[in-house]
């Protein structure tokens, strides 16, 4: 079964005034483990397209279906809840709880999801160490290079156990080499713990990394093109 | 919820400046205002001591008729029961009774109206403090048959000297119209010139002869342990006995007990207008520091964290911080109202003017319990309702629309 299924999604801001179509009938499915990236031009709704998955934005119409659920339609209170519980994000900026170290903002999420003290103390530790940021966890943001901080947000999003990890250009504000080691623990986070991440970038280098990418258009989605390469350069 | 603490704490000293002034602000208008209401209150509470210590006392007995009408003939009926019973209740410090008279006083200069009070001096003296007000001469113990007090603008007014001679006019309880010489034995600059230039004083016993062939007094004022209550006693007194009315200073003396009344208005309206600044500072220092953290916020409800927790974070970060202030300035206040309830202020560069009214220079501030609560009470509210504002505008924040906030 598809762990994220969208059916004829299509979004229109601004119906009233100057409507914007960001996003035509799109019909797409992601299946466990994938490593994909959605790319396309600017304005071509890429982000759009990743916040209807993410739940954190209703399309005008069609639906969104995750892990057999519909998410479309939920209360907004329900779905805070639904992307607690499923859902891990990694944004371009503005990830971070600035009064946080690296360990609590790992931490925070595994609290709102009430687990237990102990073991979310060793998750939170074991995923640091895992972004390679084992002697960084008891940093503050501002005292993080960006690669750094997102190296967090990634362990932070791999701590709620999602099933899924969204990623909307999670290397733009970064340089090369930091973008390709976040990458490289991305990959790593796939190919060893089968964690599905569906990312945006406008990157070339980031897109050769990725397995499968799909390319938009207009919002609509040009081609979607899976590479069986990939896998073969480890 | 412990996390939640953390934040909102942490959040607080992100910008220690900002919040240091508010912190600042809430102390010291808190302090400044509880301190103001404490001082108006122990200028109220010393004129109120002052008028009931000098002549009014805490309860009074009259006839029914005779505050009404003052007429000789309505004097209080069996008068020797009720001093048996005052002098035998655990609640009555002293009392004194009073025989008076309406009547003109008369000099070689001129005539007055006056009010002619008999007092018995022993008594008057357990009871009252009016015999501070002498400021010449001595309380009508003098060898000299039929002495007499004035106030000092009365004597002025007739330019009097200690040893004249004055004649009284009244009229005695059969109607008769009475006049007698009394010696003067000296002076009284009591609080108000008014009472000075109406009010005489004379023994009891030298005037209750003049208007009856028989023992009575028109008034009897009785003081109080500091713990008793008033109205409680003046209660007891009117079902103990018939044909008497007792009662409390605040029913005797309207104006005394509006005063009593406006303090407690007026801590009400220091306090809420000390509140609504706090209000302003707490609001425009929340949403200030809401406005920076949109995108924070935003992205905590992307990730997941729930509108309740949201709103708790935010109501807990400003209510840490004004709480925390006006509790701290309130301590402050409470010590420094300690402080000057024993020392006391002093007025000193005022005192020519206050004197006049007569109020002491020396102010000694007060504050109850129950003022205490109050107040806390009233910042209580005023702290949750401006911190619920901020709180509320935190949940209504979009996830995405704050994103795009640059
Ligand atoms: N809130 C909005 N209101 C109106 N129009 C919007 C809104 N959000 C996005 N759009 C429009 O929808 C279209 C798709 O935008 P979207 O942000 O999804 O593009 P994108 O592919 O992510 O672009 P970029 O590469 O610049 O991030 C654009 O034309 C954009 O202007
Ligand atoms: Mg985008």
């Amino acid at each position: 079964m598809s762990i994220v299924k969208t059916e004829n999604l299509s979004k229109v801001y601004n119906p009233d005034t100057v409507p914007v179509h960001a996003l035509k009938d799109v019909t797409l499915s992601f299946e466990q483990g994938e490593f994909t990236s959605v790319v396309g031009p600017s304005g071509s709704g890429k982000t759009t397209l990743l916040n209807m998955i993410g739940g954190l934005d209703k399309p005008t119409s069609g639906s969104v279906e995750i892990d057999g659920f519909v998410i479309t339609g939920l209360k907004d209170s329900k779905l805070i809840d639904f992307r607690l519980n499923n859902i891990g994000f990694v944004f371009q900026h503005y990830n971070l709880i600035p009064v946080f170290t690296a360990f609590e903002n790992v931490s925070f999420i595994m609290l709102l999801q009430k687990r237990d003290k102990k073991e979310l103390k060793q998750r939170a530790e074991e995923l640091l160490k895992a972004v390679g940021l084992g002697d960084r966890m008891d940093a503050i943001p501002s005292k993080m290079s960006g690669g750094q901080q997102q190296r967090v947000a990634v362990a932070r999003a791999l701590a709620s156990e999602p099933k899924f990890i969204l990623a909307d250009e999670p290397t733009a504000n970064l340089d090369s080499e930091a973008a390709m080691n976040l990458l490289d623990i991305m990959e790593v986070m796939n190919r060893d713990k089968n964690i599905t991440f569906i990312f945006s970038t406008h990157d070339q280098r980031v897109i050769d990394r990725a397995r499968r990418v799909i390319t938009m258009v207009d919002g609509a989605i040009y081609s979607d093109e899976v590479k069986e390469v990939a896998l073969v350069n480890n | 919820m412990k996390t939640i603490l953390i934040i909102a704490w942490r959040n607080i000293w992100r910008h220690p400046a900002r919040s240091g002034v508010l912190l600042a602000a809430v102390i010291a208008g808190l302090w400044a205002g509880v301190v103001t209401v404490g001082t108006m209150n122990g200028l109220l509470q010393q004129r109120v001591d002052y008028v009931i210590d000098s002549e009014l006392a805490h309860v009074q007995i009259h006839h029914p008729e005779f505050l009404a009408e003052r007429r000789p003939g309505d004097y209080i009926p069996g008068h020797q029961q009720i001093f048996d019973w005052l002098g035998n209740d655990d609640r009555v410090k002293a009392f004194s009774p009073r025989t008076m008279a309406d009547g003109m006083i008369q000099s070689p200069l001129k005539t007055s109206g006056v009010r002619i009070r008999g007092i018995d001096v022993p008594m008057e003296t357990q009871t009252t403090t009016f015999h501070n007000h002498l400021t010449e001469g001595d309380y009508l113990n003098a060898g000299t048959r039929n002495p007499i007090l004035l106030g000092k603008a009365l004597a002025d007014d007739h330019k009097m000297e200690i040893g004249d001679r004055v004649v009284l006019f009244f009229e005695d309880t059969s109607g008769e119209l009475t006049s007698v010489a009394f010696n003067i034995a000296g002076f009284f600059n009591s609080a108000s010139t008014d009472y000075d230039q109406r009010n005489v004083l004379v023994r009891s016993s030298d005037l209750m002869p003049l208007l009856a062939g028989y023992t009575h007094y028109h008034e009897i004022a009785i003081s109080l342990h500091g713990d008793a209550n008033p109205a409680q006693v003046a209660a007891d007194l009117n079902a103990a006995f018939q044909g008497i009315e007792a009662e409390t200073w605040r029913e005797l003396s309207p104006e005394l007990n509006t005063l009593v009344e406006l303090g407690g208005v007026m801590l009400y309206i220091v306090t809420i207008v000390i509140m609504l600044a706090l209000a302003f500072g707490i609001l425009n220092t929340m949403l200030m520091a809401l406005f920076e953290r949109m995108r924070e916020i935003g992205m905590l409800m992307s990730i997941g964290m729930s509108r309740s927790r949201v709103f708790m974070m935010i109501l807990i970060e400003s209510i840490i911080l004004t709480l925390g202030g006006a509790l701290a300035g309130m301590l402050l206040a409470w010590g420094s109202i300690y402080h000057l309830s024993g020392s006391g202020v002093n007025f000193g560069m005022f005192a020519d003017g206050i004197a006049e009214l007569g109020w002491d220079h020396m102010i000694y501030p007060v504050l109850s319990m129950p003022e205490y609560i109050t107040i806390l009470g009233l910042v209580v509210f005023v702290t949750m309702i401006s911190s619920l504002y901020p709180a509320i505008k935190a949940i209504r924040i979009n996830p995405l629309e704050a994103a795009k906030q640059v």
